[in-house]
């Protein structure tokens, strides 16, 4: 019986998956394009290539993206980090990809999906006035967990 | 105006459909439509309903709960991030 109802519990997600990969492939949001190569053999794992918005600081610069998704999506919210070297210098950009954004930590709501994930990344970027890396940047490297959903953020700066 | 005809109905069948009454046509937290089910469920009706919050959010009562569940601090609306209460 438990395993039945585990079949259940990954088709769900895989279902809502599979949605969002169609729906993302038709209509992505501007600067948001999925790199479907490497999701033929794993749709739980995707890469995303954004590009930087018209007249801001990172007009013209492409970044990629890497989002994990467990078993418990949308409940818990996909592990979201900058694939190195394609990463912006930002204040909320780490150097090993993570990226400080309270929507992919204690602000998770499963109505958010991958497109509302891309979005608020390229708004992050796109209100970024001082190209830097976070202040804590070399500390923060020294004890990072390899999953970002692991570190315990603390979100002081919303207006960046 | 009377033709005298008479009719007389040997069988009928009757055809009935039902609908949830929502506000929106999808779940916002499984993407599925409400006139489905959840994804845990095999068939839509009475054993998968449709709930609202005070906020007039609605979702299937069996997603909305799952999210509660998965919440320790906060129970917050998944739309509008306010308090999640079940309307009556």
């Amino acid at each position: 019986m438990g395993g039945a109802s585990h079949a259940y519990k990954e088709m769900a997600f895989l279902k809502r998956l599979k949605k969002e990969y169609m729906e993302l492939k038709k209509s992505p949001p501007p600067g948001v394009v999925l790199d479907d190569s490497v999701l033929e053999n794993n749709i739980t794992n995707w890469i995303i290539h954004i590009s930087g918005a018209e007249g801001t600081l990172y007009s013209g610069e492409q970044f990629k993206l890497n989002i994990k998704f467990n078993d418990k999506y949308p409940f818990d919210s996909p592990q979201v980090t900058f694939i190195k070297p394609y990463l912006p210098v930002h204040p909320h950009v780490y150097s090993n990809g993570h990226i400080c954004l309270s929507i992919l930590d204690r602000d998770w709501s499963p109505a958010l999906n991958v497109s509302s994930i891309c979005l608020s990344i390229l708004s992050m970027l796109s209100s970024c006035t001082q190209k830097v890396k976070p202040d804590d940047d070399s500390m923060y490297m020294r004890f990072a967990p390899s999953n970002p959903k692991k570190t315990t953020w603390v979100f002081h700066d919303d207006s960046v | 105006m009377s033709t005298g005809l008479k009719v007389k109905i040997k069988s009928w069948n009757g055809v009935g459909f039902w609908k949830w009454m929502t506000n929106d046509t999808d779940c916002g937290i499984c993407r599925l439509p409400f006139d489905g089910c959840c994804p845990d469920c095999r068939i839509p009706g009475d054993d998968c309903p449709i709930v609202s919050g005070q906020c007039r959010h609605q979702f299937h009562m069996h997603c909305i709960l799952k999210w509660l569940q998965t919440q320790q601090m906060k129970q917050q609306c998944p739309m509008c991030r306010r308090d999640w209460q079940f309307s009556d």
